[in-house]
C-alpha cells in the first residue's frame, strides 16, 4: 500500500506544478493540465487453508452477483508422459471431462450440469492440470460435489475416450487450417528440438493412448497433497468449509510421481524456415527461447519488451510496421515467462507476400537498434508508468485474483512478488533495457517462420545471412 | 481500430441477443440513468470492489448505414479515430493542416488515376513520389499514437474499439482516479476528430481484410454466407468493405460519415466501476453537454424480400471442410427473436444440446457443430448452423443430419424440461457476462443502441418465460423451410 502511494507521488509530481497554474475548477483543455486525486488501492485479501490431508484452498468471498467459481490445480502435468503419447494431456482432459464418474455416467454427468447451467472444463498442461466450474450460488453444493468426484473418482469410459480420441484426431487433420496455426507449430517445434515442449500430436501417438494410461496418470498425479483449490464468488465461508471437509476430508494422501524435467537445449544457430501455402498474405513469426520466472531480469525484459513489441501502440515495431507504414494490422512481441524451463519470445505480424522482405528486414533492424542504442528516457518512461499504473487492473477481478495468489503459491513466488512488483519496475534504467536486449534478443540464433505464398518473397530471403529451408507440412491423410 | 478491432464479432450478435438477468430488478436499481439536453444518454453503475472503471461509448451507426459507394467507411473511420485531433497527436495543428490539405489532395489524384492504372502508370508514380515527401514532412507534426501513449502513461487498458453492423463502440479502461482523462479525450475526439495518416490507414485496413478474412477458411465462409444470404439489405455487405472498396474510399467520405453521424443524439455512454454516478454525470455534462446535439441516424429503408428459393454457394479453400446454413429470421424484439434464442440453446448449446448430442457423439458424423444468431440485430437477421464433418464423412451427410433435427423441432414439441434449461442457461450466462466492468458496461450501451433501452435486459426473463413448446415449434415451422435457406461450403478446390 505505502509503496504505491510513493509510486503515485512520483508520478503525480511532474503535473502537480502545471495544475497550481491551471484553472482548478473549469474545463481543463490539455490533458497535462488535468491532475488527479490519489488512487485508493489496497491489495484484496485471499484467504488460505489447508486440510488435513493437504488440499490447499485460496477464498475470497465477493456477493456482487449470485455465483461462484472454483478452480481446481493440480501441480502435475505432462511433461513426463512419453513422447510417444503426444496429445495426451487433450485426451485426458476431455475424457476426465466426459467420462463420468464412480456416482455419475457419462449421461447423468452431463444432465445434471445442464440442469444447474453450469460450466465445467478441464485441461492439461506441461506443468499443471486443471478444471474450472461456474455454478450459481444457490447450486454450489452439487456442483462441488461434481467437481470432487471427477477430481477423485473418474471413470475415464471407454466410449468417452474414443470420441476424445476422435476429437483430437479430426484436430491434426485440421491442424493447417489457419497459416497461424502451422506457424506456431513449427516455431515450437524448432525452439524446443527433440523435447515434449516442442512436440505435436500425431495420428500415431494419439492412436497408442489407452484407458490404462490415463487411469495410471490419475492415480500418480491426483492426490490431496497435490491439489490446490481457488473458490471466489457469492459463499458463506463456513458452510463451504464444512461442505469441503465432508467432501475432500477423507480422501487420503499419498506421494505422487515426480515430474521429471527434460533440460532444455538452445538453439546456437537461426535459420529461416519457409512453408509454401498460397495466401494473400504471409504469416511471420520471428522467436527464440526466453526467461523463467527465476530469472531478476525479468522486470527489465518486461520494460524493454514494451519498447519493442508488447506495449501496442506505443511500442516500435507497431509504429514503424504499421502506423508509419500500413504494411501490417496485429505486430507485437511477447517474453512468455517459464515456470520451470524457459519460456519463449516471439514477434509476430503478417503482410502481403510482396511486402514479407521489407517487414522482416524493419523487424531485425528494430531488434538492432535496441541491442545497440540506449532507449529514449520518454520511451523508458512510457514503458514504465503504462505497467506501473495498470497494475491495478490485476485485482479487479475477484477470481482471477484467488487464482493468481494460488499459482505463484505453486510455483514459489517470493511471498511479496505482488507487493514488490511495481518496485522492479520503478528500479529498472536505460542501461538495464540495454543489456537485456543484447542478452535476449540474439538475432543470430532467432528462428524465423513464413508462411505464404513463397514465390513472391523468397528471392529476398538470401539478405538476411541466415540458412532458408523450405519445409514441407505433410497433407492429411 | 487498434490490433484487436473487429467487425462484426459473428460471437458478439450472439452476446448481444441473448441475454437476460436473473438479478434484473437490482439491476435496474442500480443503473443510474441521464439523459442530457443535447441528447446524449449516460448509464453509470457504482461498483468499488477495485478502484478501476470501464467507459464504453457507443454511437448508433455501423456498417449498415453505409451505401454501395461508401462500403467499409464505418469501419475505416473507426480506424481513423485513433489518429488525435486538433490538440492531442499534433506538435503545431496551425502549421500542420496546410500539409494535410497538399496530402488529401494529391491523394484523391492518384486515387482517381489508379482507376486506370495503365494509361496512366508515368503519372501515378510521379505522384507515389510526391506522396512520399509530402507524407514525410507531415510527420514532423505528428505526435505518433498519441491517445494510446496518454492512456497507458495513465494506466489504462483495453483501449480500443470495434465496428459492427449496427454500431460502432470506444472503450477504454482506466484508474478510476483518471475519469476525467477519458471525458477530456473522449469530448475532444468527438468534436475535433483529425482523419491524420489517411492514405497508410487504408493500407492497414487492408492487411487487416487479409489477415481476418482472406487467409482465414472459418471467417471466409462466413462472410460468403453472409453476402449470399441477403439479396439487397446492406447487411450483406462486409463489414470490412472489398479490397477494391477499401483503396477508393476517399478521405472526404469519411470526414462526411463521421460529421454526419458522430453526436450526441446517436451516443450512449456507460461507466461502470468505482464512480460516484452525481459526479460522473457532473463530469460529462461538463466536458460533452455543449457539444450540438446532431441529427439521428436515419432508418435503413431497405427490406429484405422473400427469399423464394434456397441458395446454394461453394466456395474454395485450402483448408478441411466446413459449412453453413442460415435461414432468415426476425429480430428483437419480435417474439420469434426470444424463440430463437430458446431453439438456439435446445439445438446447439453445450454437450446435452440435439445436435451435439446427435451429430457428435451418437451418430459421429460432425467434429464441432454451433448456433448463432448473425450478421447484425437492428434488422432482420439470421439462425445460422456452423458444422465441420468428421472424417470421412462428409458435408452433405451432416447438413442431412442437420435437417432431420430441425424436422423434429417442427413437428414434436420440445419437452418441459429442455424448455426449463435452455430458459436457465440463457439467464445464468447473462450473469455470468454482468461480472467483468467491461461486459457490463458493453451489454448496456448495447441494448440501449439496439433495443432502444437497455431495460430490453430486464423483462427478457419475462418475455422467455412466457414462450411455451406451441410457439417453438410454430417459429420452427415457420422458418427452417428449404424457401428460407442459404447453404455455404467451403471445400478445397479441383487445382
Amino acid at each position: 500500500m505505502c509503496s504505491y502511494c510513493r509510486t503515485l507521488f512520483l508520478l503525480a509530481g511532474g503535473c502537480l506544478v502545471l495544475l497550481l497554474s491551471a484553472c482548478a475548477s473549469s474545463l481543463s483543455e490539455t490533458p497535462a493540465q488535468l491532475t488527479y486525486p490519489p488512487l485508493d488501492f489496497t491489495f484484496p485479501e485471499v484467504e488460505t487453508r489447508t486440510l488435513e490431508n493437504g488440499v490447499q484452498l485460496y477464498l475470497k468471498q465477493d456477493d456482487e452477483l449470485p455465483l461462484v467459481q472454483v478452480t481446481a490445480l493440480l501441480g502435475s502435468g505432462t511433461i513426463g508422459v512419453s513422447r510417444d503419447l503426444t496429445g495426451f494431456g487433450g485426451v485426458f482432459s476431455e475424457t476426465l471431462r466426459t467420462g463420468g464418474t464412480a456416482a455419475y455416467s457419462p449421461d447423468r454427468l452431463e444432465e445434471r450440469l445442464d440442469a444447474l447451467a453450469a460450466n465445467l472444463s478441464a485441461g492439461a498442461g506441461a506443468l499443471t492440470c486443471q478444471l474450472n466450474l461456474s455454478v450459481r450460488a444457490e447450486d454450489l453444493q452439487e456442483g462441488l460435489a461434481i467437481l470432487v468426484e471427477l477430481l477423485r473418482r473418474p471413470s475415464f469410459d471407454p466410449d468417452s475416450l474414443e470420441l476424445a480420441r476422435l476429437k483430437s484426431l479430426e484436430n491434426v487433420r485440421r491442424q493447417n487450417d489457419l497459416p497461424r496455426s502451422v506457424a506456431q507449430r513449427l516455431l515450437r517445434a524448432s525452439l524446443y528440438p527433440d523435447h515434449p515442449l516442442g512436440d505435436s500430436p500425431t495420428q500415431e501417438s494419439l492412436s497408442r493412448i489407452t484407458q490404462d494410461q490415463l487411469v495410471d496418470f490419475h492415480q500418480q498425479h491426483f492426490a490431496p497433497n497435490n491439489l490446490m483449490l481457488a473458490i471466489s464468488g457469492d459463499f458463506e465461508n463456513d458452510a463451504l468449509l464444512d461442505m469441503l471437509q465432508e467432501l475432500l476430508g477423507e480422501w487420503t494422501p499419498h506421494e505422487t510421481a515426480v515430474q521429471p524435467l527434460p533440460p532444455v537445449q538452445a538453439s546456437t544457430a537461426g535459420a529461416i524456415q519457409v512453408v509454401d501455402k498460397e495466401l494473400s498474405q504471409t504469416t511471420i513469426l520471428l522467436g527464440d527461447l526466453g526467461l523463467t520466472k527465476d530469472n531478476p531480469d525479468m522486470y527489465a525484459v518486461r520494460v524493454m519488451n514494451y519498447i519493442l513489441g508488447g506495449g501496442g501502440f506505443n511500442s516500435r515495431l507497431m509504429q514503424e510496421i504499421r502506423s508509419n507504414r500500413g504494411l501490417a494490422y496485429s505486430v507485437y512481441s511477447y517474453f512468455q515467462i517459464g515456470r520451470k524451463l524457459p519460456g519463449t519470445f516471439v514477434a509476430s505480424t503478417e503482410t502481403q507476400n510482396a511486402s514479407v522482405g521489407e517487414v522482416l528486414a524493419l523487424m531485425r533492424q528494430i531488434i538492432q537498434d535496441l541491442r545497440e542504442q540506449p532507449v529514449s528516457e520518454a520511451e523508458l518512461r512510457l514503458a514504465k508508468d503504462s505497467l506501473i499504473n495498470s497494475f491495478v487492473f490485476g485485482f479487479d477481478d475477484s477470481h482471477a485474483v484467488t487464482t493468481q495468489k494460488m499459482r505463484l503459491d505453486l510455483f514459489d513466488y517470493p511471498a511479496d512478488y505482488l507487493q514488490r512488483y511495481r518496485d522492479h519496475i520503478a528500479a529498472v534504467t536505460v542501461a538495464d533495457v540495454l543489456r537485456v536486449a543484447q542478452k535476449y534478443l540474439q538475432p543470430k540464433r532467432q528462428q524465423i517462420i513464413l508462411v505464404g505464398t513463397a514465390e513472391e518473397f523468397s528471392a529476398e530471403l538470401v539478405d538476411f545471412g541466415l540458412p532458408v529451408r523450405q519445409v514441407t507440412v505433410e497433407p492429411t491423410p | 481500430m487498434k490490433r484487436f478491432s473487429r467487425y462484426v464479432p459473428l460471437v458478439l450478435l450472439l452476446v448481444l441477443i441473448a441475454p437476460l438477468s436473473l438479478r434484473a430488478a437490482t439491476l435496474e436499481e442500480r443503473v443510474i440513468e441521464h439523459r442530457f439536453d443535447n441528447g446524449l444518454l449516460l448509464l453509470v453503475v457504482e461498483r468499488h470492489n477495485a478502484p478501476v472503471v470501464s467507459a464504453y461509448i457507443t454511437v448508433g451507426v455501423g456498417s449498415v448505414h453505409e451505401t454501395n459507394e461508401t462500403r467499409g467507411v464505418a469501419h475505416l473511420l473507426e480506424h481513423m479515430r485513433f489518429k488525435g485531433t486538433k490538440m492531442i497527436g499534433t506538435t503545431d495543428y496551425a502549421a500542420e493542416e496546410p500539409l494535410l490539405q497538399e496530402v488529401w489532395a494529391l491523394g484523391s489524384e492518384l486515387d482517381r488515376l489508379r482507376l486506370a492504372p495503365e494509361k496512366n502508370r508515368e503519372q501515378i508514380g510521379l505522384l507515389e513520389q510526391q506522396l512520399a515527401e509530402l507524407q514525410s514532412r507531415h510527420k514532423q507534426y505528428v505526435v505518433k499514437d498519441a491517445f494510446a501513449q496518454i492512456y497507458s502513461e495513465n494506466g489504462g487498458v483495453g483501449f480500443n474499439a470495434f465496428t459492427s453492423k449496427d454500431l460502432t463502440t470506444y472503450l477504454i479502461s482506466l484508474p478510476s482516479n483518471k475519469l476525467e482523462l477519458w471525458a477530456l479525450i473522449e469530448s475532444d475526439r468527438m468534436r475535433n476528430s483529425v482523419l491524420r495518416e489517411f492514405y497508410t490507414e487504408r493500407d492497414v485496413v487492408r492487411e487487416e481484410r487479409r489477415r481476418s478474412y482472406d487467409t482465414d477458411p472459418g471467417r471466409r465462409l462466413y462472410e460468403t454466407l453472409i453476402t449470399n444470404a441477403f439479396t439487397m439489405h446492406p447487411y450483406r455487405n462486409p463489414i470490412i468493405g472489398w479490397h477494391s472498396d477499401i483503396a477508393n474510399l476517399t478521405l472526404e467520405e469519411t470526414q462526411a460519415f463521421m460529421d454526419k453521424y458522430y453526436a450526441p443524439v446517436n451516443t450512449v455512454i456507460a461507466l461502470v466501476g468505482d464512480v460516484q454516478a452525481e459526479a460522473a454525470i457532473d463530469l460529462v455534462e461538463r466536458y460533452f453537454g455543449h457539444l450540438p446535439t446532431g441529427i439521428p441516424v436515419p432508418q435503413v429503408a431497405a427490406v429484405e424480400p422473400a427469399q423464394g428459393g434456397e441458395k446454394r454457394v461453394v466456395v474454395n479453400f485450402d483448408a478441411e471442410p466446413r459449412f453453413s446454413i442460415a435461414f432468415h429470421k426476425p429480430t428483437m424484439p419480435h417474439k420469434d427473436d426470444y424463440a430463437f434464442d430458446l431453439i438456439d440453446q435446445i439445438l446447439g448449446h453445450g454437450r446435452t444440446s440435439r445436435l451435439y448430442k446427435t451429430l457428435v457423439e451418437e451418430q459421429q458424423l460432425a467434429a464441432s457443430v454451433s448456433v448463432y444468431g448473425a450478421p447484425g440485430s437492428r434488422y432482420p437477421n439470421l439462425f445460422v448452423i456452423d458444422a465441420s464433418p468428421r472424417h470421412p464423412h462428409t458435408s452433405v451427410e451432416v447438413e442431412a443430419a442437420i435437417y432431420n433435427e430441425l424436422d423434429r423441432l417442427k413437428t414434436e414439441p420440445v419437452t418441459e424440461a429442455e424448455l426449463t434449461r435452455a430458459r436457465n442457461r440463457l439467464l445464468t450466462d447473462q450473469l455470468r457476462r454482468l461480472k467483468k466492468n467491461s461486459g457490463l458496461a458493453r451489454t448496456l450501451t448495447s441494448f440501449q443502441s439496439l433495443a432502444g433501452d437497455w431495460r430490453y435486459l430486464a423483462t427478457y426473463g419475462d418475455e422467455i418465460g412466457k414462450l411455451t413448446a406451441a410457439d417453438l415449434m410454430e417459429a420452427a415451422a415457420t422458418y427452417f423451410t428449404e424457401q428460407n435457406r442459404t447453404v455455404v461450403f467451403l471445400e478445397k478446390g479441383d487445382s
